[in-house]
């Protein structure tokens, strides 16, 4: 087995990066204050019941990631196109959350449907701040188009849209192209920090998809009344166990590529 | 038509439950290639760095990067990992634990790759366990979206451990079977206490934040690309657990904006 020596050089050299990095921290922390107020007053006036808990860490991790979005220095334009993408996906979603919200049949039908949308809008405008910051420190412009590929998808669908399950089945597409996007971009970007930023909202992505894959499960199975927050787990199919998580690793083959959303 | 399982009248048919579970499987088996030749990117790269550390003067400055990628890694964990994971650990630790610890064969990423196999062990484990006390009846009824709940993530559990000890084995390492964290004494007391559904649920609900966390934590703290993108392709998959669980359990399924890392698992847990 190989054996590690210490390199005495290379420890002064990272002594050093580690003293500059923790002066930027401090600067950056202290910026990042006015931006964790900012997220913390939005929260606190849209607080409602499905957010209990949750907003506390909601808010920090927010803080967190933008923390370290003062700290992000995108070195590559690959990085920056990639940050455009994710923004152009984050803002179709919020066009389309934003749109479903004012159907009748969404507006007043079942209101768990109604919360969900509304709080998963607000998600999605969080990871577009989060990857339009990201963009913009790295130099580049902030995109605040909609993904074309996927705007084409959405346009031909909302004609056809007429219940919660055609909104449900639309939200699903969105969400899975953003959780794959992101899962793959982990990867491909060239610093820690993007890898972080990332890393952090796929799974939010997933999360939202797995809880539209089992309100799917149960509208199907006519059994809307047990969308509801708490629900009736005892009165819940067996296929709404499983529905919601159907492979053991998040496929990324249908990851839109770097340069699909990036600002021309 | 309607089926019964249970004395349980279930809504859909026989038909639309077989699509759904032969649609999942089939999306489930779609992925494992890909993930055994992530593991085999893995292992080649592990096995690449160490015949970095003999590969002289040309070699020197991409060795030096990744022992200082795998210094500022440890850094990372030891800093960034949760204050309540360390001090769980500094109280059940065992003094044969912290003694293998220090002298473990499991360094740099593989550090995080056999932390990653004792998650994902103790999940099965812990998942087996609840299975064994629904059918000794000491959790009451169990609903049997819960009862699939726990066998489809059992499955996938079972699927991330054999991947990423797969990237063991690559590497020359010893497999990691059983689950040799600091905290396992205090999840199976806790599991033992459960005496209802939702009991099991939380305990459940925690062990899955851990695991999603913990490898949101991996992907910007290991070096290898291909260990960043395994880590990343499993992170979501515990959240949609993660997701299922809270909503069984009465509560709001996506609870943050950002995955956090305050539940992430210190690395300090691993006692071997």
């Amino acid at each position: 087995m190989a054996t590690d020596h210490i390199d005495t050089r290379l420890l002064e050299e990272l002594t050093e990066q580690s003293q500059d990095l923790n002066s930027d921290a401090v600067r950056i922390t202290t910026g990042a204050l006015g931006d964790f107020t900012e997220v913390s007053q939005e929260q606190r006036q849209s607080r409602r019941w499905w957010q209990r808990g949750g907003a506390v860490a909601g808010v920090a991790g927010a803080a967190a990631v933008l923390t370290q979005l003062r700290a992000t220095a995108a070195t590559s334009s690959n990085d920056v196109m990639a940050l455009q993408t994710a923004a152009s996906i984050e803002n179709l979603a919020i066009s389309v959350y934003r749109t479903a919200a004012g159907l009748p049949f969404i507006k007043d039908g079942n209101k768990t449907i109604a919360a969900f949308i509304a709080k998963t809008t607000t998600q999605h405008q969080a990871h577009a701040k989060a990857f339009n910051a990201a963009a913009t420190q790295a130099g580049g412009k902030a995109q605040t188009a909609p993904d074309a590929k996927y705007a084409a998808v959405v346009q031909k669908a909302l004609p056809k849209i007429k219940t919660p399950a055609d909104v449900v089945q639309l939200a699903i597409t969105l969400e899975d192209v953003a959780a794959q996007t992101y899962a793959k971009n982990v990867a491909q970007v060239s610093s820690t920090q993007l890898r972080r930023l990332f890393a952090s909202v796929a799974p939010v992505e997933a999360q939202h998809r797995a809880t539209l894959l089992a309100v799917q499960a149960l509208l199907a199975g006519s059994l809307g009344d047990l969308v509801a927050i708490p629900t009736n787990a005892a009165k819940l199919p067996s296929a709404a166990g499983s529905v919601g998580f159907p492979a053991a690793f998040y496929p990324t083959r249908s990851a839109s590529p770097i340069t699909e959303g990036a600002v021309k | 038509m309607t089926a019964t399982r249970d004395e349980w009248d279930l809504p859909i048919s026989e038909a639309q439950l077989t699509r759904l579970t032969r649609d999942m499987e089939a999306a489930h088996r779609e992925t494992l290639p890909v993930m055994r030749a992530g593991a085999v990117d893995l292992a080649a790269e592990i096995r690449d760095r160490a015949a970095v550390g003999d590969g002289g003067p040309r070699n020197a400055g991409r060795r030096r990067f990744l022992i200082g990628a795998g210094a500022a890694a440890t850094a990372l964990a030891l800093a960034a990992c949760s204050g309540k994971d360390t001090s769980s650990a500094k109280s059940s630790a065992t003094p044969s634990g912290s003694a293998s610890a220090a002298s473990s064969p499991y360094t740099g990423d593989l550090k995080v790759v056999a932390l990653a196999v004792a998650l994902e062990n103790q999940a099965v484990g812990a998942y087996q366990a609840a299975l064994g006390a629904a059918k000794a009846g000491k959790l009451g009824t169990v609903p049997p979206a819960v009862a699939t709940f726990v066998t489809t993530a059992m499955a996938q559990h079972t699927d991330h451990a054999k991947a990423w000890n797969a990237v063991l084995t690559g590497a020359g390492k010893s497999a990691i079977t059983g689950v040799p964290l600091s905290n396992q004494a205090a999840t199976t007391a806790a599991l033992g206490k459960a005496a209802s559904v939702g009991d099991v649920a939380k305990l459940a609900l925690e062990l899955e934040d851990q695991a999603a966390q913990t490898y949101l934590f991996a992907t910007y703290n290991v070096t290898s690309a291909a260990g960043i993108a395994t880590a990343a392709s499993i992170a979501p998959v515990e959240a949609m657990h993660a997701a299922i669980l809270n909503f069984v359990l009465g509560q709001y399924p996506v609870p943050d904006d950002f995955l956090p890392t305050d539940k992430a698992a210190n690395p300090a847990l691993l006692t071997v």
